[in-house]
Parts: structure tokens; sequence; C-alpha cells
């Protein structure tokens, strides 16, 4: 009966360690193994004093899983409110996208014919470039910070063996630490990130950015964001954010172009209970322009004016979409932690039973001998 | 007869209803526009819209900077930032504006001077948008 019960505890070892990283084990660990020895060998008063503290971490153990798990399980429900509200953001702003392309689009056929000299247009010879990253404010979101921080450092070395100079705006707090670490990386700017991004945080990136290339000081800025996917996929990408193109047409950074004019959107909807994603491709309806439509200006300065529109429009979508794919992550991230801790809290239970068990049993053996004794 | 007139932010639709009237600035000075308008393009400066509503109300709203075509009797506006006159606070406008002059009296060199310049426009048009035309 001994030899079984230690078994069972070897065999439960292993299961305990594997999902528990926690430095809480290595404290269980020196209550359990004494108390297996005096058990199987002789029962007496103090080893049931060993077994008594045995239990009552055990229990306190049990009770902090389970409240790590409440927190946890609050934190999924947030980020998935804040997912839908994020996604709300991004659906408002869509009106002024479609028709600020569809105006783009028709305002650069009619000066098809005309030699237009855009200063955010100029196509220069690259040796400096501006990388514009976006992170987020905090963690317990998986990977989500840590993979657009791997693709600015995989885009430095790239440059770097390019032989190209490269400067550094960082958004949000997670990057502002990361490179703040290293002075090896040239940062021209650090901005703070806020909780819902608003025209004016992407007015003052464009700004930035605006400054930057038209004195000249960068001939090309990158944007550097996690592209919002679906719920459970988040892609850090890279986009050419200057020089723009004349058709209103969004490059990356190999000149492939991301057609803005076909967008997908994801619509959040609830399912028997369950949150899912439905995709519905968006064709924006191009409205041809009257052919005796007068110019008030001369064209070069409506495209100045209406390209910094541009530029604000694709960084605050570029800030909308981080913060989706951040909460998406959070949300997966809180999700995972919740049945881990379920499990672990299951497992403990087991254990917690066993040493009762056990307990229980030795004192019954105590109650026999001395019956015995008696005899 | 009227104008159907939309004003777009990167944010929000600020404005999407019929009007009778609007007086719009321009970068080239300020422009009526009425039923039947000629088709026009136009890019918009920081400055205040005018809208004159069904009832013979006149409203303002401060735009901040962008663009504006018309078409059909239909106005389209992509500013940066808009602001109805009723749902800006005086008080806070009026700290702004002395703020923003301030700043522009200590400003040193010229990228500072014209950030504080733009600011000083951004604030004095949120101030002159709250005074409405009775």
């Amino acid at each position: 009966m001994s030899c079984s019960n230690l078994t069972m505890l070897v065999s439960s070892k292993p299961s305990l360690s594997d999902p528990s990283n926690l430095s809480f084990r290595s404290v269980l660990n020196p209550f359990q193994l004494p108390t297996q020895n005096p058990a199987s060998c002789t029962p007496s008063r103090s080893s049931s004093t060993q077994i008594q503290c045995g239990l009552r971490e055990l229990r306190t153990r049990i009770e902090s899983v389970k409240n790590t798990q409440k927190i946890t399980e609050a934190m999924k429900l947030v980020a998935a409110a804040k997912v839908r509200r994020a996604q709300e953001a991004v659906v408002n702003g869509r009106p002024f996208s479609e028709t600020l392309v569809e105006v783009l689009y028709n305002i650069n056929e009619q000066l098809q014919t005309e030699d237009v000299d855009i200063p955010l247009t100029k196509v220069r010879p690259v040796k400096k470039v501006a990388l514009v990253v976006i992170t987020g404010d905090r963690g317990l979101c998986g990977g989500f910070n840590n993979a657009i921080i791997k693709k600015a450092e995989a885009r430095i070395r790239e440059l770097k063996e390019l032989g190209l100079q490269f400067t550094v705006i960082s958004v949000g707090k997670k990057g502002n630490s990361y490179f703040i670490r290293r002075p090896y990386i040239p940062v021209d700017k650090f901005l703070e990130g806020g909780t819902l991004p608003t025209a004016k945080e992407a007015q003052a990136i464009a700004d930035d950015v605006f400054s930057l290339f038209v004195s000249e000081e960068v001939d090309k800025v990158e944007l550097l964001y996690t592209k919002f996917v679906s719920l459970v996929k988040s892609d850090p990408v890279i986009h050419t954010l200057l020089p723009l193109s004349p058709k209103g047409e969004i490059c990356d950074i190999n000149g492939v172009c991301v057609d803005a004019a076909e967008d997908e959107f994801f619509r959040l909807t609830t399912k028997e209970g369950k949150l899912t994603v439905e995709r519905d491709v968006v064709r924006t309806k191009t409205i041809d322009f009257s052919p005796i439509l007068q110019f008030e200006q001369d064209p070069v300065q409506i495209l100045d004016a209406l390209l910094p529109l541009y530029l604000n429009s694709q960084v605050l979508r570029a800030l909308q979409e981080s913060l989706a794919s951040e909460l998406a992550a959070r949300m997966s991230a809180m999700s995972n932690a919740t049945d881990n801790a379920i499990e672990l809290k299951k497992n403990l239970s087991i254990v917690y039973n066993r040493e009762r068990q056990a307990k229980i049993t030795g004192e019954i053996l105590e109650i026999v001998a001395g019956a015995n004794a008696l005899q | 007869m009227t104008l159907n007139l939309c004003v777009l932010t990167p944010n929000r639709i600020v404005w999407d209803s019929e009007v009778k009237e609007i007086i719009l600035s321009t970068n080239s000075g300020q422009i009526g526009v009425l039923p039947n308008h000629a088709p026009i393009a136009t890019a918009v400066d920081i400055g205040i819209l005018r809208i004159r509503l069904l009832k013979d109300q006149w409203l303002t709203m401060a735009l901040m900077g962008g663009f504006a075509r018309i078409n059909n009797n239909e106005i389209t506006v992509l500013v940066n930032d808009a602001e109805k006159g009723s749902d800006i606070d005086p008080q806070e406008a009026q700290q702004t504006l002395e703020i923003a002059e301030a700043n522009l009296n200590k400003a040193e060199g010229k990228r500072q001077t014209i950030e504080a310049n733009l600011a000083l426009r951004r604030a004095r048009t949120r101030v002159e948008a709250i005074n409405v035309i009775s």
C-alpha cells in the first residue's frame, strides 16, 4: 500500500512541473520529500506536523492560482471589448479614406497631361531611410511587441548591409524603452501612444515625417506596424509611407502595390456565445468626376493640400490596426493563461487530495497500532 | 433646391445632411456655395465654415485645413480635424489662444516659429467658431 502511494506521488510530479514555471514549485518540494519517507517508514507525530504544513501550502497555492485565473479571465474579456471598439474606430474612419482615395485618383487623372512637381511624391536616390516603428504601451500580449521590434531590427540590418543610413521614430512605450537601452540605434523622436489613436496623434507623427522628408534629411520613410488580419493572426508589415504614389496607392518595401481601393474589413460578431470574425471585401466605387471640374487654385496647391491629408490618414490607419492587433494578441494571451490556470488548479487539487488521503491513512494506521498494543 | 454637405475627418463623419448655403474658407479666400454651383475642387485653409440650415439658422464649424469638392450639388469636405462651434468650450479655447500667443512670442528658430504660427491660427479659428452670427 505504501509502495503504491509512492509511485502515484512520483507520477504526479511531471504533470505538476510541466504547466508551472513559477518558482513557488521549489518551495513545495522540501515539504513533499520529507513527508514521504517518514510516512512510509514509521508513522509518527512529527510526520503529521510536516504533512499539515504541506497541505496548508498546497491550499494556499490553489487559492493563488484561482485568483490568477480570475484576473486573466477579466483581462481577456476587457481586451475583447476593446477589440470591438477599435474595430468601430476603423469603420468610422472608412468614409474619409474611401473619399480621399477616390478624389486623389480622379484629380490625378485630370492632371495626367500636366507636369506636376509635388514634394511628397518626389522619388530621390535613397541615402537615408526613416523607420516609424509602432509598438504597444503595455505587455501581457504574447509576442506582439517582440514581433514588431524583431522586424525593425531585421530591417535595420538590411539597411546596414545596403550601406544606407537610417533613423528611427519610435511610437509606444515598449518600443521607446527598447530603443532607449540601445544607444547605437539613432532615434529621431520618441512618441507616446494613447489608449485610442486620434487624428492629433497621427498628425504629430505625420508632421514629423513630413518635415523630415521635405527638408531632405531623409529620402524615404517606411512605416512598421502590425497589420490586423484576424483575431488569431497579426502580421508585422513594412509599408513605404513616403514618397507617396501620386495615384494614392500604398506600396510595400518591394514596390508591390497594396491597393487601398480594395479593402477587407473584419466584422466581429457573436455566434452562439463565441466571438467570430467575418470578412467582407469592400470595393470602393469610383465615381467619374465632371469633365468641367474647375480648380480653385493651381493643381499643385490642391495636391499639396490633399497629400498631407492622405499621409495623416495612412498613419492613423496604421495606429488603429496596430492597436486592434495588440488587443487581439492580449485576448489570446489571457485566454491561454486562463486555460493554463484551470489545468494547474486541477493538478494541484489532485495532489492536495492525495496528500490528504495519505494523512488520513496514516492516522488510521496509528489508531490500529494503538488498539493492537492494548491487546 | 438644397445642397448635400458632408464633412469628413480621419476619425469620423462630422456632418452629413442637407443645407441651404455654405461659406467656406479656401486657400484663396472665402467662397459662398449656393445650389447649382459649378463643379469645383479646392484646398481648404484653416478657418471657419459657416452653414446655413434649412430653417435659415447659421452654424459655424472650425476646420483645420484640407480639401473640398463640389459636384452635382454635393459638397464633400475632407479635413484633418473639425469641430462644431457648439461643441467648443469657450474658456478652454480662450486659454489655448493665450498659450499659443505666448508660445509665438517665445519661439526661436524658423521651425518653431512656423509651428507656433500654425498653433495660433488653429486656436484663433476655434475661438472665432464660438461666436455665432445671429
